[in-house]
């Protein structure tokens, strides 16, 4: 009997908890759904989620040699946007296709996001000689063009999907530190960190329990926005010829527009090859860049006005 | 003056800079990178060999003084770099110096590049003009969404459809760009046979970066039309267009210099790429040339120019701002 009420208890505790949680989950949706930015920057992120990884049950598995046809087939009614240089079905290759464009979008955004909110806190945070070091390496690695560093740094490594991911999260990090470290120097001076200091608190409990969760929402609006970057600098990367490739690695979105190119697609006036590819590299890009600004403007009402 | 201790600070800065860049391109290239003949001699030095053993690649080693210890390459690398020697071609012109081959190359991109930002700068300041006078109307919505679609499309691609409609089905603007012909050109026709072929490439410019100055004027255009001197300009009669000509464009276009330092790595990223697809002969095709190649001399001759040139242009940019806002310039 006592024990039924202490599971009872404890099981009500942990709803209310959770309830306490949903309701503010639900309030952020609510917020998030009214601006019109981000609502329709998450209709857009959904919609291709939903399109490259059912892409079994929407195409079928995933063309293998077996499956080839005659190469560089016009639109018909069996191949809607006709075949490949090698014989595949592009519809297919397509809807596949952004699965790599994504997972190395969100893979390098979360290397980039740890990377840069480490830098930025411990900059911002420590001040000083840390600082100085800190935020002059971000300067610095801030100023160099993305596109030929990043070529740089994936010949150097060689190109695979780690690398790449790799690769762009160093090119992405800085700004992000440069956000997150002027956010911290502003939360630092806030009186409760000096209540805190007051009763005795560790600089790293500081840092952990105040500093990191007041800059959490920025990290969040940051994180989409670098996603919508590292999108656009896969396809830069593969359409130098520099994409994950391989007999088992599925072809991203910018290898689809490379093949299209080396193979003479448009002087040919193959349309139907790069033309696709290209714009859902486009509409993706658009929509993580149009939740971060929402996600931003939520953050920051401030922005509002503009 | 303390416009003349400025100038004097930021030298020092772009000099430190610049050498920061040279030393992350040394560690990338001669650390990071691994041994260089190994590119040059693939698979077990191109000839048979019993012992294994490969003299060829001995000598290259000592030759290339790459059996130096690290701090000894490093000095003679900086000492390269500055006195403007950015070593040899391995395989893309085998034995030709960096130098020799990226500097006609370098004109190509600089033209391409200064014609493309004043086009830009000059259809972004109209737009932004447009859309921060007429705030939330139909007109700043329609300018807003489309120059936000043209950024968020990759340079490549916009090339690619440019082409393809303007030059492979509706045969306007040129499909090949022939350098070699200008060899046989008078001035006149050269010059204009150049600017016919400019038209796509600033075009694609255009669209993928118009809205760097675009947003960057409406949003500076928003901070300054609630000031209390544009209510004095309007109280005093001035028609609109006087308002925003004498009043609010003086005052909007000091971010636009901010703005564009950032811009200049976009500038020549989206070169790199706008060159391969229009076959323009400059720094972005050479570096499609290089990687395809492997020719890692010739990559990093090619990053070290392309990322000095920003940093320089950077620094440029900072001092004009410097000289454009009296609030500064006085101070």
């Amino acid at each position: 009997m006592a024990d039924t009420t202490v599971v009872g208890r404890r099981y009500s505790l942990l709803r209310e908890r959770l309830s306490h949680d949903i309701e503010r989950f639900r309030r952020f949706a609510a917020v998030l759904i009214k601006n019109r930015l981000a609502f329709a920057g998450i209709a857009i992120i959904v919609l291709f989620s939903v399109i490259s990884f059912g892409a079994p049950l929407l195409v079928g598995p995933y063309p293998t040699q077996l499956q080839r046809t005659d190469d560089n087939l016009p639109p018909s009614s069996a191949h809607w946007l006709g075949t490949d240089w090698e014989g595949f079905d592009l519809l297919t290759l397509l809807v596949y296709g952004g699965q790599i464009s994504l997972i190395i979008g969100f893979s390098a955004s979360i290397v980039a996001m740890v990377l840069g909110t480490a830098v930025g806190v411990f900059g911002g945070f420590y001040g000083g000689i840390t600082d100085l070091i800190l935020a002059r390496m971000t300067d610095f690695f801030l100023v160099i063009p993305w596109l030929p560093f990043v070529l740089v740094l994936v010949i150097i490594l060689t190109p695979s999907l780690p690398t790449i991911i790799l690769a762009i999260a160093i090119v992405s990090w800085p700004s992000t530190a440069r956000v997150i470290r002027s956010q911290v120097l502003t939360v630092k001076e806030r009186q409760f960190i000096e209540r805190s200091r007051a009763i005795g608190a560790r600089q790293g409990f500081i840092v952990r329990k105040h500093i990191i969760p007041n800059v959490m929402p920025l990290v969040w609006a940051e994180a989409v926005l670098t996603v919508s970057n590292s999108v656009f600098t896969e396809a830069f990367l593969s359409f130098f010829g520099l994409g994950a490739s391989g007999p088992d690695v599925i072809k991203s979105w910018g290898v689809l527009v490379n093949e299209s190119y080396v193979h003479l697609a448009l002087v040919q006036g193959h349309w139907w090859y790069f033309g696709p590819p290209g714009f859902f590299i486009t509409v993706v890009v658009l929509g993580f860049a149009m939740l971060g600004y929402g996600l931003e403007e939520i953050m920051n009402p401030a922005l509002k006005r503009r | 003056m303390n416009f003349r201790r400025y100038l004097l600070r930021k030298t020092v800065y772009v000099i430190i800079t610049i050498f920061f860049i040279a030393s992350l391109n040394f560690l990338l290239f001669q650390v990071i990178a691994g041994d260089p003949t190994y590119v040059l001699l693939p698979r077990g030095c191109g000839t048979s060999n019993v012992t294994g053993e490969c003299p060829l690649r001995a000598a290259l080693i000592h030759e290339w003084a790459l059996d130096q210890p690290l701090i000894v390459r490093f000095a003679t690398y900086l000492r390269n770099v500055f006195s403007g020697n950015l070593g040899t071609s391995i395989t893309y012109q085998t034995g030709v110096p960096v130098a020799t081959i990226i500097a006609p190359r370098l004109w190509t991109t600089l033209i391409l590049v200064g014609v493309a930002t004043a086009t830009t700068m000059w259809l972004g300041i109209i737009l932004g003009r447009i859309s921060g006078w007429r705030r939330g109307r139909p007109a700043d919505v329609i300018i807003t969404l489309s120059t936000l679609f043209g950024y968020s499309m990759p340079s490549f691609w916009v090339s690619l459809l440019l082409i393809f409609s303007l030059s492979v089905t509706i045969r306007i603007f040129p499909v090949y760009w022939d350098f070699g012909a200008y060899a046989r050109m008078d001035l006149l026709s050269t010059v204009l046979d150049y600017m016919w072929h400019l038209i796509l490439p600033v075009a694609t410019f255009v669209i993928t970066n118009v809205a760097w100055f675009s947003l960057t004027l409406r949003n500076s255009l928003t901070d300054v039309l609630p000031e209390d001197y544009m209510i004095t300009a309007r109280a005093k009669g001035l028609s609109q267009s006087q308002q925003l000509r004498w009043h609010a464009l003086p005052n909007a276009r000091l971010p636009l210099v901010t703005a564009s330092a950032l811009y200049f790595g976009w500038v020549v990223s989206g070169a790199i790429v706008i060159e391969i697809v229009f076959t323009i002969q400059g720094l972005g095709q050479l570096t499609w040339e290089a990687t395809t190649a492997f020719d890692f001399p010739l990559l990093s001759g090619i990053f070290l120019i392309a990322t000095i040139g920003v940093v320089v242009a950077n620094a440029v940019a900072d001092i004009l701002y410097m000289f454009l806002d009296p609030r500064v310039r006085e101070a």
